[in-house]
């Protein structure tokens, strides 16, 4: 059971990896917390019904449109919305509430559209029969989420340091000023991060079905829990601790479901409280309390 | 040197690799103005916010009359008298000028009275505005009549003097002269030579998170060291 | 303050109390003066010391486990049980005051996540001989709709009495400075981390106190039901619709929102998401200080 437990906490922690990465790197760019996030991967949900379940495309035709249609939609969203708080008194707090409302908005209009019952799709949709790894036997749609996770981190670690717009993030998320006054168009790069983190937002929803069972509209705040427990784990504003946030929080979790499962779902909570109080700044990250 | 009202004594402190301070010593008697001059990065600031209780020192302790600060917090340190302004003035922007002495916590000496304090500094006439619609300047003037308000018996003033007039200068030159007269102990960090000429009895220059010098300003003047680090070293002779 | 008294407490306590001799949907009323107390006791919070607790319906839920379980495990009568609620609640804030360390967003969500903790640790199936876990309460404390009905009046009274106090007294003066800068207000002498905490209790009792006297009046409710996530968004829209901060603003927002709420009906609760998720991003957006800010602007010229 141990074994098990910390075979699937890996795979999941992969998994969770890709759920909170995107509002890592937004916060890590924009000093925002998008609470909107978890919504967007509800969205992805819904996207991965549509794509997989009714027009029966292939996964991987399902995970690029998604990326990508979720990157566009993600630019003018961030045009709408982020320019103008930067300029307010209160940036950091109207950003909260803003995103919040935005959570609201998509969740209200996600049950309008698409009804508030539980949906769930097949897992043979992502293949048949168990898979072995790790010495232990597990669905294949619980493998294919973690490989396409692991391959998405590795594709954000690529962009972050091996392309000219991904080093300008970086610069961005170390010294916001000073990237500025070296003549980077801040506005430009955080866009394309805000359209990155919806994209990786809307891969983690085609697996979410497979990941976390059935879905509703409703999904997105336990997800903005979700995310924010891993990547504070992890170190906020650090996109790459997320994967260390990741596997911590999914081991732990399938430890708790192992040995106490009545009281797995108080995991997140408990985790994302405690590690603010411990040790606010993430395991590998910087200082977040007040002066 | 005189037994003074607050002490400094070993204050350490590291920022990652970064020594900013390696062992400072500075006092500061009743009615005692000391100059805390030094270049950009060389640790003044640092100390003024170790004295103030903003940061933590990593070594050394803070006496103020023969008492302990250095665990108390920064309210407390207020209340037992030991103030400070801030370099960029930080006022309560959204409290009218006013509102921003009253919500000061008169200490052990009694505090000042806020509608005195506020024709001392010349902003009266805005008593009513908020504070964030104020000039730089006056934000400045305000947050030493801030700290005034709490009553202190040493006064921390970081760089007060930029922006100001001359005439400004001259007032506020005035009022601190005035300050010290009535006992009160101040450390004035300042880039001004005129300005700590005018108002200092001695100065106490700092380089590279050291105690350079000790004296008047007329000596330091004549300190080949202090000139060097004013100035760069001059190029050795060819 | 007695402009505040006359102007906005007395006549809105006056109506409030006189309505249920004209209008017989006492639930309906008891539900405005619940969110009445939920928005100053939230404003108390946001307005004065800058902390949004997303998850402030914990206190409300713990208020409401309080009068139950001191009701039904202790025999507790129900006006001891609504003190057994404010003081469940009481204790959910010391506990969580470390949470007061945190910055802005920190806090809301760690905040937040302590309330869904406290739901799924109330709701466990393990805890249902002390909780009744998942199956809820049911509660026979008595129907007494007009005590209740005061009870609540003179909870929303003192909320927003406190509420008026702290715009007029040095404390209230000395928490917004701190709001606006916490370093420079511990340089003016200032206690921030002792009023915060104050404040911070208060908002937690003022919560609790009005959870307890909807269990009572409720009876019967699921965990679910009392950390409804929606009694935090409905107190922290209302607060910011009329503006944070202000007496009368929280009033306004209360009244104009909930009773468009209630007049439109509740066949399509996805509407009311939807238009207060599109009114939380204008505020934000354009009217930060919401309809006190307008005003302001307006006598401003």
């Amino acid at each position: 059971m141990l074994a098990y437990a910390l075979a699937t906490g890996i795979v999941f922690g992969l998994y969770f990896a890709l759920v909170g990465i995107g509002m890592n790197l937004v916060f890590g760019v924009m000093r925002i917390v998008n609470l909107a996030h978890g919504d967007f991967i509800m969205l992805g949900a819904f996207s991965a019904f549509w794509l997989l379940a009714v027009l029966h495309l292939p996964p991987p035709a399902a995970i690029v449109l998604g990326f990508v249609a979720f990157f566009l939609a993600g630019l003018p969203v961030y045009y709408a919305l982020v320019p103008r708080l930067a300029r307010a008194r209160e940036p950091e707090m109207l950003s909260l509430i803003l995103f919040f409302g935005l959570s609201q908005t998509i969740e209200a209009l996600a049950a309008m559209l698409f009804g508030n019952s539980e949906r769930s799709i097949p897992g043979r949709l992502l293949g048949r029969g168990p898979v072995h790894l790790l010495g232990q036997t597990m669905p294949r749609a619980w493998v294919y989420a973690a490989a396409v996770s692991l391959a998405m981190l590795g594709l954000v670690w690529l962009y972050l340091h091996r392309t000219r717009l991904g080093r300008q993030t970086r610069a961005i998320m170390a010294a916001r000023q000073e990237a500025v006054a070296i003549g980077i168009d801040i506005h430009r790069i955080s866009a394309i991060a805000f359209g990155i983190g919806a994209g990786l937002a809307a891969v983690a929803g085609v697996f979410a079905p497979f990941m976390l069972g059935s879905f509703t509209p409703a999904l997105g705040i336990p997800l903005d829990l979700t995310s924010f427990a891993v990547i504070v784990i992890g170190a906020l504003g650090n996109p790459l601790g997320t994967v260390l946030g990741g596997v911590i929080f999914g081991v732990t979790l399938m430890l708790m479901r192992a040995y106490l499962s009545s009281f797995a779902d108080l995991l997140p909570d408990l985790v994302l409280i405690l590690v603010l109080l411990v040790r606010p700044a993430g395991l590998l990250g910087r200082q977040v309390r007040r002066a | 040197m005189a037994e003074g009202l607050l002490e400094l004594r070993g204050v350490a402190k590291r920022f990652g690799g970064f020594q900013a301070l390696a062992g400072v010593d500075l006092a500061v008697a009743a009615g005692e103005i000391v100059g805390l001059i030094g270049p950009n990065g060389s640790g003044k600031t640092t100390l003024i916010n170790i004295a103030s209780g903003v940061l933590a020192a990593d070594a050394g302790d803070i006496r103020l009359a023969g008492r302990s600060l250095l665990h108390l917090p920064a309210h407390r340190r207020a209340a037992l008298g030991l103030n400070r302004t801030f370099q960029v003035p930080r006022p309560f922007p959204t409290l009218t000028v006013r509102q921003n002495l009253e919500v000061a916590v008169p200490g052990a000496a009694a505090g000042r009275d806020p509608a005195a304090l506020l024709d001392a500094v010349e902003l009266a006439p805005f008593a009513g505005r908020r504070a964030g619609e104020l000039t730089s300047v006056q934000q400045k003037l305000l947050d030493l009549a801030r700290a005034l308000a709490t009553g202190p018996r040493v006064l921390l003033v970081d760089e007060l003097a930029t922006g100001l007039t001359p005439a400004e200068l001259a007032r506020v030159a005035t009022r601190l002269r005035a300050l010290a007269a009535e006992g009160l102990g101040l450390i004035v960090v300042e880039h001004l030579m005129a300005f700590i000429d005018r108002i200092t009895d001695r100065v106490v220059v700092m380089n590279a998170g050291q105690v350079l010098f000790r004296g008047t300003l007329r000596e330091a003047a004549k300190d080949r060291q202090v000139v060097d680090v004013f100035l760069g070293a001059p190029e050795p002779a060819a | 303050m007695w402009r505040d008294l006359g102007l906005v407490v007395l006549p809105l306590l006056a109506v409030l109390a006189v309505l249920p001799a004209v209008y017989d949907n006492g639930a309906l009323l008891l539900n405005f003066v619940v969110f009445l107390v939920l928005a100053q006791g939230l404003n108390l919070t946001y307005g004065f010391s800058g902390y949004l607790p997303f998850g402030y319906v914990g206190f409300f839920g713990a208020g409401a486990y309080g009068f139950a379980m001191s009701v039904t495990l202790a025999g507790a009568p129900p006006l001891l049980g609504v003190l057994a609620g404010g003081g469940a609640s009481l204790l959910v804030g010391l506990l969580l005051t470390p949470l007061l360390r945190l910055q802005g967003a920190y806090f809301g969500l760690a905040s937040l996540a302590a309330a869904e903790a406290l739901l799924h640790l109330i709701g466990n199936p393990n805890l249902q001989p002390v909780t009744g876990g998942p199956y809820g309460v049911k509660l026979q404390a008595g129907y007494a709709p007009l005590l209740t009905y005061a009870l609540a009046l003179a909870i929303l009274a003192l909320t927003m009495l406190l509420v008026a106090w702290l715009r007029h007294a040095r404390f209230g003066l000395r928490l917004l400075a701190a709001r606006d800068d916490a370093l420079a207000a511990a340089m003016a002498g200032i206690d921030i981390v002792r009023g915060r905490l104050v404040i911070w209790l208060a908002s937690a009792l003022a919560a609790g106190l009005i959870g307890a006297v909807f269990a009572w009046r409720t009876a019967t409710f699921f965990p679910d039901a009392v950390f409804d996530l929606n009694f935090s968004i409905f107190a922290i829209v209302f607060t910011l619709f009329g503006g944070a901060g202000t007496l009368a603003g929280p009033v306004f927002g209360v009244l104009l929102l909930y009773g468009l709420y209630n007049a439109i009906g509740l066949s399509a609760p996805q509407y009311f998401q939807l238009a207060y998720g599109v009114l939380i991003m204008l505020l934000a957006l354009f009217f930060p200080e919401g309809l006190a800010g307008i005003a302001r602007r307006i006598a401003d010229g």
